[in-house]
């Protein structure tokens, strides 16, 4: 075991070295962190745009913005403008998705806790991990470039949806915008298999003596199959967005119907990728509430092997209902029961989870400390996204909430206040951890209740404009949806004020510099980070922990 | 039929099918709103109860065969009690009751609609958003009648309580053809041809807007049904080829005179 | 944590390095001239700032600087092997990372397979006005001629299953402490990598269809065009072995790059064979055979 190094450099490499060319877990993971900061911020900003649009019926902003833009007038700002407000809505989903979410919650959290909590030194492949994030920023450049790049005829950026449906996506928008956004996903997409191939190596490889599977924390497990759902959806996709570049470049008819081509292959090879890339958004959220209930309950995790086995449940169930987001397409009836059928599937496993949550809590000795405030956020509004999706899963209804606001009120549910309330739980939680500062509990909490709040204000009444019958990806609606529009606008101008507290809270930690220690949660918090120091050692687990 | 102010339910059904879907998605919240429900005041009683001033020593147990088995049993029936209603709902809209008496093609294209009335001698034209401006000319003023950015300039005029076929596909993009009152929708996909069916009894005029984003124009290329009585969609019919606005002003006038008449009496 | 400050373990813990920032350099820099080479085929200008930029230069400037950090990395990962990093565990890290690699691999063939199946088992759903208008309902399409599996393909087959023995012969030989016989089974198997790629060209270069316009050409130039693409990568991983195998770099026990490089080989072999079966001689049945 005692193998004898000849020289190992124990003190963190100084400067621009240290962060630009690292190797090291810990430093990748806080790339990550502030890299889906910025790109949250960014894609915020992009939505509350968005809703300030739909504030009120009629044309508002985005006629002049597309003028300031791209520095056209008239009717032809008019027109730029209504391309730019659906290059809004796809790159506020792109950007969200695949620059804020999951390098928040996998390259970040997931970098800097699964070789701690799994007690292993660092991550298998070191080197590989900094390719997986310094592909991010090369990424969101090429997104951004395709901003500025002519697509639509007389318009700018890529106005498809994040879905990016051909022959919009090909003959519709013919400028070479698209191909810098179908090129800025590929590079994500390398990134992201990268990133999985290393942690479905470390996870298996790298656990420490003694850590069998089954004593392995639960957000190891949930990282583990989201790695897997990585590995194996992504490449599909990569196929299907390179037939879209050699349909735009190279005149070929995979999705060109006169050559024989059809365009709903495409949505079956994005859906592919599709539905278990939102898992993929959601497992790693799954890990964190577990360790943040059984924390501040003071109480394990209540069912173990059920909460892991239902996260491979319904990962491996998320391989086959894509189908349910192709409704209205033209499937054949039988598909579209096979798909209700499986898709309602998920919501056992899914149900599991919520309720051993529940259990966890059930018989504790619980403290309201701000992670916890978010992690139950999570779980009632998870429930809330989580029940309308088994609404959509009948086919026979979603004929009706198909592309209308109730499913832009659903994915909310599941996203904005599902995925991104276990990032904040998560950031609450291991802060304290990460940076050796405590945070101002009143500042998070403030920072929860105003989040709260406000995306519910945002997001609740998206249900009722769906079952009026609003379509999604509207800049202009009849003046009947004007009242709840207006409603979910002042929500979202009062989520942009949630942010701006987060950030304030973040400032104000660094500034004080409040001590944490190295467990500031008691005796709850069991898992192997808490019982390094607060920042840890720049190689942890020097030598490795022995777990009984 | 069209939505309404603070609108917080679907819009009035017009059709059968759509009756059912109503019914349908109203016993789905019979199931998930309790679940909700059922989840917040968990967590409220754990909130409440197990709070560390309320239960400062924490239980221990991690395990519960009959709970877990019940969590888990539970949805399961739930989600039984669901599919049933919904796979029937599902088969209704696939099988019309009656064969069609009139197919109209739609064919959708950046950003309006063609409609084919594949009667024996062929009618076909187009519809696309009524401009603000064209109110007056075309004597759509009233804007309750003609709501902005649903109203067309050449509404597709269908007979009442007859079965009517709508072949849906695109010529360019992929575009879908949705009424929320009656309960359909399809994406119109260029080289498909897909098909939905919808039989109304209540005259009047029903609306509807693109459903697949296509454009910059998605947001202005509604789809406006008029249905009318089988006699007068005849009369408009046999107009309609030969002058098609006239034809349609035709018709609005003598439905106006008829309800003028009606009030009067 | 003073004590335990000596590393106690057998995980390998890396240096900073300057590859992987380059790497993403270099591939934002290939996207971005990939899009400036594109538009140069259609004949169009992309201006930035006034100046045209649409050339296919900038994208070779983005794969030098690729190909250059691909040298750098894997050159640095050889000499921490000979430097001993390359521990059982590490090792073992790497035949996982080389199998999910390979895996992530097959769900990308899978998605041009899907297209595949989805056009040749289904060319004639009525739905599809347009495709059945296109194919005839039929698979291969009308008006396409075909390639005759039995002919080139055929002799393609061969070479692949051979050159797929005489890798596993050289793998032995090693095993064996046989140097010759590596090498000269190295030698052999890239002889016929290249000898299939030539096949492969010679072929295209003669095929009675388009990968313009017709749902044929495109399906079957991304299948086979992409696998050949790995064929080509393969004889490159298969030249690096013999470099490495005549400069004796690989022993008995320790010789995990050539094991890799055998592993992706036998892979595009293996989807070879699902290419040959489905694309070539499956689908061609019934269809008219090009003259040759
Ligand atoms: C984090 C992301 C996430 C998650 C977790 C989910 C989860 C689910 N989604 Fe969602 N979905 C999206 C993100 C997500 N979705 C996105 C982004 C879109 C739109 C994409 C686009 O078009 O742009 C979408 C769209 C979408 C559609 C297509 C709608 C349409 O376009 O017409 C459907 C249809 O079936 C669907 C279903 C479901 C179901 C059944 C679940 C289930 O997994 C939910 C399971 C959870 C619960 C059910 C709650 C907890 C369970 C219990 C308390 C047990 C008891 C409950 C019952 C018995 C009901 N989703
Ligand atoms: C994770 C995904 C995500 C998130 C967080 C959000 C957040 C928000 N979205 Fe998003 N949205 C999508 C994914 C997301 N959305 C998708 C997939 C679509 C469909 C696109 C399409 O149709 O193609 C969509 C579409 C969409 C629409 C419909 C547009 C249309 O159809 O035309 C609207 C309209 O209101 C909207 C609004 C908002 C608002 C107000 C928020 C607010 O909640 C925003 C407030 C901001 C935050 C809550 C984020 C703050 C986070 C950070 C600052 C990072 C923190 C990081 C760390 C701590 C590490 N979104
Ligand atoms: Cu046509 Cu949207
Ligand atoms: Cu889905």
């Amino acid at each position: 075991m005692a193998h004898a190094e000849t020289h190992d450099d124990h003190h963190a490499p100084r400067g621009w070295v240290r962060w630009v060319y690292s190797t090291n877990h810990k430093d990748i993971g806080t790339l990550y962190l502030i890299f889906a900061i910025i790109s949250g911020i960014i894609g915020g900003v992009m939505s509350i745009m968005m809703r300030w649009e739909l504030a009120e019926p009629g044309i508002q902003i985005f006629h002049g913005l597309a003028s300031m833009v791209y520095g056209v007038e008239g009717a032809a700002a008019l027109d730029a403008g209504k391309h730019m407000f659906n290059v809004f809505t796809t790159m506020h989903a792109l950007i969200m998705i695949f620059f804020m979410v999951m390098p928040a919650l996998i390259g970040g959290f997931a970098n800097w806790m699964i070789p701690i909590m799994i007690g292993a030194p660092d991550m298998a492949f070191p080197r590989m991990n900094n390719i997986s994030f310094w592909l991010l920023p090369p990424a969101l450049i090429l997104l951004l470039i395709s901003f500025f790049v002519p697509s639509a005829p007389g318009a700018h950026g890529i106005g498809g949806g994040w879905t990016m449906y051909p022959p919009f996506s090909t003959s519709g928008q013919p400028g070479p915008a698209m191909d810098f956004a179908i090129f800025s996903v590929h590079i994500a997409g390398v990134s992201s298999i990268l990133g999985a191939i290393n942690f479905i190596t470390t996870i298996f490889n790298m656990r420490a003596p003694g850590m069998t599977m089954h004593k392995m924390p639960l957000f190891a497990w949930s990282v583990l199959i989201t790695a897997f759902l990585l590995l194996l959806s992504l490449p599909v996709l990569a196929g299907g967005i390179t037939m879209l570049l050699t349909d735009r470049n190279f005149d070929t008819a995979f999705f060109n119907p006169e050559g024989g081509g059809d365009p709903i292959l495409y949505q079956h090879l994005f859906w592919f990728f599709g539905h278990p890339e939102v898992y993929i958004l959601i497992l790693p959220g799954f890990g964190i509430v577990s360790h943040i209930v059984s924390t501040f309950s003071r109480k394990p995790v209540f069912g173990y092997l059920g909460m892991a086995y239902a996260m491979v449940a319904i990962g491996a169930v998320g391989f086959v209902v894509w189908a349910h987001h192709m409704f209205t397409s033209g499937i054949s009836l039988n598909a579209q029961r096979y798909f209700t059928f499986a898709t309602m599937v998920i919501a056992v496993p899914t149900g599991i989870k919520i309720f051993s949550w529940i259990a966890t809590m059930w018989g504790g000795s619980i403290t309201f400390r701000t992670p916890l405030l978010w992690a139950i956020g999570f779980i009632f509004l998870f429930t809330v996204g989580g029940v309308t999706g088994v609404q959509l899963a009948n086919a026979g209804l979603d004929r009706m909430y198909h592309d209308t606001y109730y499913v832009v009120a659903h994915f909310h549910y599941v996203l904005s206040l599902g995925a991104v309330f276990a990032i904040f739980a998560a950031w609450y939680y291991w802060f304290p951890k990460m940076t050796g500062y405590m945070y101002s509990p009143k500042i998070a909490d403030l920072h929860f209740w105003v989040t709260f709040i406000s995306v519910n204000v945002v997001f609740f009444p998206q249900h009722f404009l769906g079952l009026a019958g609003m379509p999604r990806r509207y800049i202009d609606y009849p003046d009947a949806y004007a009242g709840w529009n207006m409603v979910s606008s002042y929500g979202s101008y009062f989520a942009g004020i949630g942010v701006l507290i987060f950030l304030f809270g973040v400032f104000e930690a660094f500034q004080k510099k409040r001590v944490a220690g190295a467990n500031p949660w008691g005796e709850g918090a069991t898992t192997l980070e808490w019982q390094l120091p607060s920042p840890p050692p720049y190689h942890q687990w020097e030598q490795l922990p022995r777990i009984r | 039929a069209q939505p309404s102010d603070w609108e917080y339910r679907f819009q009035p059904a017009a059709t059968d099918i759509m009756q059912q879907i109503a019914w349908f998605e109203g016993y789905t919240l019979a199931f998930i709103i309790p679940v909700t429900l059922l989840v917040l005041v968990l967590l409220g009683y754990c909130i409440v109860r197990f709070r560390a001033s309320a239960n400062p020593v924490p239980s221990r147990t991690s395990h519960n065969t009959v709970i877990e088995v019940i969590w888990t049993v539970g949805p399961v029936l739930i989600l039984l009690l669901l599919a049933v209603p919904s796979f029937q709902l599902l088969t209704n809209q696939y099988t019309p009751p009656e064969e069609a008496q009139l197919t109209i093609k739609a064919t959708a294209n950046q950003w309006n609609w063609d409609y084919e009335y594949q009667t024996d001698d062929a009618l076909s034209f187009n519809s696309a958003m009524l401009q603000e401006d064209d109110r007056a000319a075309s004597g759509k003023e009233d804007k309750s009648v003609y709501p902005r950015l649903l109203a067309v300039d050449n509404e597709m005029v269908v007979p009442a309580n007859t079965m009517i076929r709508v072949l849906v596909t695109a010529s360019d993009v992929i575009h879908a053809f949705a009424v929320p009152s009656f309960g359909i929708k399809s994406d119109a996909v260029p080289g498909r041809l897909s098909e939905v069916w919808f039989k109304v009894e209540k005259e009047g005029f029903y609306y509807g807007q693109c459903s697949e984003l296509c454009g910059k124009d998605h947001a202005f290329m509604p789809i406006a049904v008029r249905v009318v009585a089988p006699e007068q969609y005849e009369s408009w019919l046999a107009a309609a080829k030969g002058d098609l606005p006239a034809a349609n002003k035709a018709l609005t006038a003598q439905i106006e005179a008829a309800g003028k008449l009606a009030a009067a009496n | 944590m003073a004590e335990a400050n000596a590393k106690q373990h057998d995980y390998h813990i890396l240096d900073p390095s300057p590859w992987p920032v380059l790497g993403s350099l270099g591939a934002l820099v290939m996207c971005i001239g990939g899009v400036f080479w594109m538009q140069y085929l259609k004949g169009n200008e992309f201006p930035v700032f006034g100046v045209n930029m649409a050339s296919p230069w900038p994208f070779w400037v983005g794969v030098l600087i690729v190909l250059y950090t691909m040298y750098g990395w894997w050159s640095d990962t050889v000499k921490e092997a000979h430097e001993g990093h390359h521990t059982r565990v590490v090792s073992l890290h790497l035949r996982y990372g080389m199998i999910m690699f390979i895996a992530s691999e097959v769900m990308f063939f899978v998605a041009w397979f899907w297209v595949f199946f989805d056009a040749s088992l289904f060319p004639g759903e009525t739905v599809q006005y347009a495709r059945n208008e296109y194919t005839g309902g039929i698979w291969p399409p009308k008006g396409i001629e075909v390639l005759d599996p039995f002919y080139l393909p055929l002799y393609n087959t061969i070479i692949l299953l051979l050159s797929g023995t005489s890798l596993t012969w050289a793998h032995h030989a090693l095993l064996n402490n046989d140097r010759k016989g590596l090498i000269n089974g190295l030698a052999i198997t890239v002889a016929l990598g290249v000898l299939f790629s030539f096949v492969q060209a010679y072929e295209y270069a003669h095929a009675p269809f388009a990968f313009k316009d017709s749902i044929y050409g495109a399906t079957f130039f991304m299948a086979t065009g992409f696998h050949g693409f790995h064929v080509f990568v393969g004889t490159i991983f298969l030249i690096v072995c013999l470099i490495r195998a005549i400069r004796g770099d690989f022993t008995p026990k320790q010789h995990f790059g050539l094991e890799a490089a055998a592993w992706y080989w036998h892979f595009v072999d293996v989807v070879w064979l699902f290419l040959y079966a489905t694309i070539y001689v499956w689908a061609s049945m019934g269809g008219v055979i090009a003259v040759h």
